[in-house]
């Protein structure tokens, strides 16, 4: 089975946000990037279906130069081939639309038999990408899945869902997103890691492919949550009672 | 190209596998420090976890199951391990006498322990110091009498770590009496290594409790007619002296880099204290500049011992001669040492009371940090290292 996974680079999970002087993007200096968490559940359920038969794994990435990276990372995980579709402009100004359309120009005349994405990227947290490139590769989407088992062409999905799990069935090609429980996913070993230096890593120019780079949505003002106002501490469970009640007004 | 200071992506990926790693374990991270600290052992989870990442063989090439990356990517490895609290000692000797093998060992010795060593499933320690014989090498007393296919061991080595939790020792041996190499005009003549294992009929340990290298524990032993096939040598007879040299240096680097992480581990311990701790006011203790210029200070300091550490690493990794490796591994251990007293000292200081108590876990760090200063080499050993070598003084002993 040949598996195309897509992932996105994005600052760790304990970096401190700055907003940058332009207030569309924030600080990048001195970041340290990861691949995004649900993109990482991803990349492993490909490559334990990849090893249960055979196949390969693909990782994609649409972003700038430095998202090479997050593609050596999925490389020296155990993925076999990386594209990386090299997109110059700023961050700002690539929306879900534009980067879905990239993603499946990216894979024309590509075989597959499954595309996965990651429920959300943890930057920008904007849900979109399975959907749309689902839509654009013309294949059934199966989302927010944390079971997967595939039978020939069959697939049986598990999903989350309010308060429980639904399973669902479809057919290959499709696209899966992966929620966390999923698996736990691998990190790179060292043999990997080398494995990793010797990969190519196709690049393709965003501005070369034919997709118009002009965004449908774009972003205006980014804005850190306000601080939160200081803690009060009560002295006894009757303080606490009217100060929920008189104050807060939650009960 | 010249400098060029960025980590390159393989090395983020390193650090970045054993980060992972300890975030997978994060809620046994204050029993495992426990178990180091106080109890003196390296947990078992956290040896496989470890290994598991194939960091033991990233220093050994592919065709012993290694990848063949040099000794960088191990010393950021335990660099990010102690930046958490854990200082593996395993690591450091096991990659120590592995080094050695690969360049000394023949071929069968090779095959047969390397591939272990980089699974993690072997850990190896080193066996030198002896009563008489510590910062002087050459005072080795322990005798290994060559008997047909077989040698016969007999003597007794002190402060030897790990003879209960690793496999085999890598032992300094003499071949030859002192007496006899002085006589032929050579006294760096006569030395030998040996692998030995450690559970060898005629080796017998003994506890000692010292406080310093933590997770691991120091034995007396003694060998009494302990027998060492001859296929177990590593490089020549009578030829170790410079064997010995020129693996310690991979030692001495790794050492240096435990330090330096764990000056990572302290200063954030420290500055997470000092922005919360109030004393006079409302102001946290970490805006005074009594506190805080001591924590900076630190801070410049290990970045300072950080790169000499990895010129010693690149240097080693180039295949420099090893007297100019040397000469970087010792800088880097002397100032690494420094840098990790003083960060134990001021975390101790911003802590106030609480730093001795073992909830914050800091004052853990004080008698690892002074054993930096003592082993593997001691500091004025070091000295006189570059006075001697580098600065080309009168040698003074
Ligand atoms: C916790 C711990 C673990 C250890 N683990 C191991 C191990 O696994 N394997 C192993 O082989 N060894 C081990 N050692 C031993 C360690 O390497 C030695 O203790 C160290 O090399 C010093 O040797 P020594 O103790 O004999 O000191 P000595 O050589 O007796 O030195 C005593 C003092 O005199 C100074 N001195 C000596 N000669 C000179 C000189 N010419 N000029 C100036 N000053 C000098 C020394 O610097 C030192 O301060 C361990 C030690 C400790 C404390």
């Amino acid at each position: 089975m040949d598996i195309i996974v897509c992932i996105k680079q994005v600052p760790d999970t304990t970096t401190v946000i700055q907003i940058d002087p332009s207030g569309k993007d924030i600080v990048r200096d001195g970041i340290t990037y990861i691949v995004s968490p649900y993109d990482e559940f991803a990349i492993e359920e490909a490559l334990k279906l990849k090893e249960a038969g055979d196949g390969t794994v693909t990782v994609l990435t649409v972003g700038p130069e430095s998202a090479k990276e997050a593609l050596r990372t999925g490389l020296a995980m155990g993925a076999d081939e990386a594209i990386h579709v090299v997109y110059e402009g700023a961050p700002s100004q690539l929306d879900s639309l534009t980067t879905a359309k990239l993603i499946a120009k990216a894979l024309e005349g590509k075989k597959y038999d499954l595309v996965f994405c990651g429920r959300q990227a943890i930057d920008d947290d904007a849900l979109q990408i399975g959907s749309l490139v689902a839509e654009f590769l013309n294949v059934p989407q199966i989302s927010l899945v944390i079971k997967l088992e595939i039978n020939g062409e069959q697939i049986k999905a598990s999903r989350t869902i309010e308060g429980g799990t639904q399973v669902v069935e479809s057919r290959l090609p499709a696209l899966i997103t992966a929620q966390k429980g999923l698996n736990e996913p691998r990190y790179p070993s060292m043999k990997g890691i080398l494995k990793a230096r010797k990969k190519e890593i196709t690049e393709l120019k965003a501005a070369e492919l034919g997709v118009d780079l002009t965004p449908r949505v774009v972003l205006e003002e980014l804005r850190l949550p306000p601080a939160r106002p200081a803690g009060k501490i009560v002295g006894s469970v009757a303080e606490l009672v009217k100060a929920l009640h008189e104050e807060i007004k939650v009960i | 190209m010249g400098f060029d200071f960025a980590y390159t992506d393989e090395q983020k990926m390193v650090q970045e596998s054993i980060t992972r790693m300890l975030k997978r374990h994060e809620d046994k991270h204050v029993s495992w420090r426990q178990d180091i600290y106080k109890h003196h052992n390296f947990p078992d989870a956290l040896w496989q976890a470890f290994a598991e990442t194939g960091i033991m063989g990233s220093f050994l090439p592919e065709a012993y199951g290694g990848s063949d990356m040099g000794l960088m990517p191990l010393l950021l490895a335990l660099e990010t391990l102690s930046a958490h609290g854990f200082a593996s000692v395993h690591a450091v000797v096991t990659a120590m006498d592995a080094l050695c093998l690969l360049k000394h060992g023949s071929e069968e010795l090779k095959q047969r322990i390397l591939p272990k060593v980089a699974t993690g499933e072997m850990r190896l320690g080193y066996a030198h110091t002896e009563p008489d014989a510590g910062s002087n090498v050459f005072n080795t007393a322990t005798f290994a009498k060559r008997e047909g296919d077989h040698y016969v061991v007999n003597g007794q080595k002190v402060f030897i770590s790990g003879v209960d939790s690793t496999q085999k020792l890598l032992l300094v041996t003499r071949t030859t009496s002192l007496e006899d190499a002085i006589a032929q005009g050579n006294r760096t003549y006569g030395l030998t290594l040996m692998l030995v294992d450690c559970d060898s009929p005629g080796l017998e340990k003994q506890f000692l409790p010292l406080q310093g290298l933590e997770g691991i524990k120091q034995w007396a032993i003694f060998f009494e007619n302990m027998k060492v096939p001859v296929e177990n040598v590593v490089g020549t007879e009578n030829g170790g002296a410079q064997i010995i040299f020129d693996s310690l240096n991979s030692e001495r680097i790794l050492a240096a880099g435990i330090a330096t992480g764990m000056v990572d581990f302290l200063l954030d311990r420290s500055t997470r204290y000092a922005r919360e701790r109030k004393v006079f006011g409302n102001r946290a203790i970490g805006s005074y500049q009594a506190i805080a210029h001591p924590l900076a200070e630190t801070k410049i300091e290990q970045e300072a011992a950080r790169l000499l550490t990895y010129r010693a690493a690149w240097a080693f990794d180039k295949g420099l001669p090893p007297a100019e490796v040397g000469h970087f591994a010792n800088l880097a251990k002397f100032k690494a040492a420094d840098v990790a007293i003083k960060a134990a000292d001021h975390a101790i200081e911003t802590h106030g009371g609480y730093g001795f108590s073992e909830e914050y876990e800091v004052i853990y760090y004080w008698n690892t940090a002074r054993l930096f200063k003592t082993a593997p080499i001691t500091r004025e050993m070091i000295l006189n290292f570059i006075s001697e070598h580098s600065l080309k003084l009168p040698r003074s002993y």
